[in-house]
């Protein structure tokens, strides 16, 4: 093994996961401490920690490619994995990365520029023979091309910022009056966001399923695939619960799309773990959306069904090692499902909801895996993404999966901010959900309401009230507090309160 | 107010949903034939919780001002009004005078950063159309109306750093 230490370019939870997958294959790792939080829980996992706890950056070091490298090159770390987010997809910091001798645990930098550039991704698939919805076929420069381009290959469309992901910069248009509106508005969002303002526009497919393809290649041109992940619960295009397989692919569909994912992923030389992203029409008919090359939030799914350690499979061929599974060595068994567990809102929808964990536990068992970064008394800070901690389960199948996640989301306990539990509770009983015919629209159009909670709940939630007021007003010798900082004081005073009781 | 002239209380949910609880408060609730016990419990592992048949809930009082609650009940959150029978009749006949909201303010959902405000003081709006872009969490939501109206009154600019609950734009209703 060529490769020894690695600096971890990332936090949180898939920090940890990295570490796991370093430790078992006797792998040094670095870790970075940043002010915004020094007392994070991956920093005890790694063997080393680089203090940068000192600086006040204006951006987040995880976004600073010549302090990352100096890190590395400080430490003696002799690869660096990008994780996801932050630098994982910038074609830039791959080849800083291999100019400065360090091996960059992720695929070519070139692979990163084509398909980071969506127009250019776009091409590559209709040179290819790969489908794709229609739609420009560059860049579009003004509204007037907008409008023109849409009238021509009809309403619904969708703008999308070239350099995009992750659900930003990208507006769906529904007739030619909103066009401007929306034009503007993705464009401004592409620019803050991606630091290019460019965007393109194709056919908006109506409820599609999102289903994508987890592949592998190695540098010697092998190329396969893992099977499927179905992730079409989403809202504002982020993920909320992915599973592998979907329901919605047959041997005969997944073979086809499997062997297209593949197809896309050699037409760039693609090397290390990779994701292929599809939409799937109600007809059954797929189209090449965008190819993601780093690691996956939800790439947990796919471990649980193939077996496969992912991480492992790109410390490997990032040190030049041939790929050591073959496509017919892939066989997907069981089921797995994950929920992200965000500091979100559900009831103001979906809007995070920043704070400090104070109390925090998470089931166990043979079919549940938990990956997480927050821990009692961690932060979940708004310069960060809004994950607390991804729950993940398996069943035999299905049904069974769906059975094992209800159970583990009863067992879940976080206090400190609101969570996307209450939709997950209500997700596992829906209906359609339970069918599987659910799409990407499913949270905007099919429930009329995004969480669950008993009459029982509301009712033991008036007692509660009922019994603050009796207590405040009605009771002789009543404490007098400021209610202004409940939250604060709510321990103590709820102690206070039951001795009194 | 002493505890002998009242017998029940009304707590109302934001909802208009209505629960009845008589007094002296016991930690029983019936459901049915059957009373169960209610318990309001805390410790080092769960925090502060609601014991109810065999099963923990997480609580906590978000908010209190007069009579007004807001609880986080199982991670969702209650806003209830506690009347007394009194105040209850009184507020009946104030409900019933009651005019028209004229005026609606937009707020901060969450705390994050101002992108951009998209409309101008005077601009008619619909009700449901973005009136300003907010940035948080490495997204961007757009704010809507919860009225059609006319904009009355812009109290931010683009780049504002803003807290939750802050006052965005004011709408007088059509």
């Amino acid at each position: 093994m060529k490769i020894k230490k690695i600096l971890i370019a990332n936090r949180g939870e898939i920090a940890i996961r990295i570490i796991r997958t370093a430790k078992q294959m006797k792998i040094r790792t670095v870790v970075v401490r940043a002010a915004v939080e020094p007392n994070a829980m991956y920093l005890e996992y790694a063997d080393e920690i680089y203090d940068y706890s000192e600086e006040l950056p204006e951006i987040p070091v995880f976004l600073d490619i010549e302090k990352i490298i100096e890190i590395a090159l400080n430490t003696g770390a002799d690869a660096i994995h990008p994780g996801y987010g932050f630098l994982a997809e910038n074609a830039y910091f791959a080849n800083k990365c291999l100019e400065n001798k360090l091996i960059f645990i992720g695929p070519d930098p070139d692979s990163i520029y084509k398909m980071g550039n969506k127009t250019i991704a776009r091409k590559i698939a209709l040179a290819n023979g790969i489908p794709v919805a229609s739609g420009s076929e560059g860049n579009i420069s003004n509204i007037e091309e907008a409008i023109t381009l849409a009238d021509k290959i009809g309403y619904p469309v969708i703008i999308k910022a070239a350099s995009g992901g992750g659900g930003r910069g990208m507006r769906i248009v529904r007739k030619a009056e909103d066009m401007e509106k929306f034009f503007i508005i993705a464009s401004k969002e592409a620019e803050k966001a991606f630091k290019d303002p460019s965007v393109f526009i194709e056919r908006y497919i109506e409820n599609p399923k999102h289903i994508e393809f987890q592949i592998l290649g190695d540098k010697f041109g092998n190329v396969i695939h893992l099977g499927e992940r179905e992730c079409s619960i989403q809202r504002k295009h982020q993920k909320l619960l992915e599973e592998a397989p979907s329901s919605a692919l047959n041997s005969d569909l997944r073979q086809k799309m499997g062997a297209t994912a593949v197809k896309i992923a050699k037409a760039v030389d693609y090397y290390s773990a990779g994701t292929v992203e599809f939409l799937l029409d109600s007809d059954n008919n797929f189209y090449f959306m965008e190819m993601n090359t780093r690691i996956q939030v939800e790439h947990p799914v796919t471990e649980l069904v193939t077996g496969i350690d992912l991480i492992q499979q790109q410390i490997q061929i990032a040190n030049g090692n041939t790929l050591n599974i073959k496509q017919e060595d892939i066989n997907l068994k069981g089921w797995a499902i994950e929920c992200r567990i965000n500091a979100e809102d559900v009831q103001a929808g979906f809007a995070p909801d920043p704070g400090k964990i104070e109390n925090l536990s998470m089931p166990a068992g043979p079919d549940i895996r938990v990956d997480t970064g927050i821990t009692v008394g961690s932060s979940i800070i708004s310069s960060y993404d809004s994950m607390i901690a991804k729950l993940i389960v398996k069943g035999k199948d299905r049904k069974d999966a769906i059975k094992n996640c209800k159970m583990a989301l009863d067992k879940v306990w976080i206090k400190g901010t609101k969570t996307t539990l209450p939709f997950f509770r209500m997700l596992v009983r829906n209906q359609k959900f339970l069918e599987g015919t659910f799409t990407t629209a499913f949270i905007e159009k099919d429930i009329e309401k995004y969480y669950l909670n008993s009459e029982y709940e509301e009712m033991l939630a008036a007692w509660l009230a009922t019994k603050m007021f009796v207590e405040e007003n009605l009771e002789e010798n009543s404490i007098q507090v400021d209610f202004e900082n409940g939250k604060e004081m709510s321990p103590w005073l709820m102690n206070k309160r039951m001795n009194q009781f | 107010m002493s505890t002998l002239q009242i017998k029940k209380l009304y707590t109302l949910s934001s909802e208009n949903r209505k629960f009845c609880f008589t007094l002296p408060l016991r930690n029983k609730i019936r459901i049915g034939k059957r009373d169960y016990v209610v318990s309001l419990k805390s410790d080092e592992k769960y925090g502060t919780y609601i014991l109810w048949k065999n099963r923990k809930y997480p609580v906590e009082i978000i908010r209190s001002r007069q009579n007004s609650y807001e609880i986080l009940f199982n991670d969702i959150s209650y806003t209830f009004t506690v009347e007394t029978p009194f105040s209850m009749k009184r507020m009946k006949v104030l409900n019933a005078t009651k005019k028209k909201v004229e005026q609606e303010s937009v707020k901060a959902p969450m705390p994050g950063k101002l992108i951009d405000v998209c409309v101008r003081e005077g601009a008619v709006v619909q009700r449901g159309e973005p009136v300003v872009i907010l940035e948080a969490m490495k997204m961007q939501n757009e704010i809507q109306s919860p009225v059609s109206g006319t904009v009355t009154r812009i109290l931010v600019k683009p780049n504002a750093n803003v807290m939750k609950d802050d006052l965005l734009v004011e709408i007088k209703v059509d």
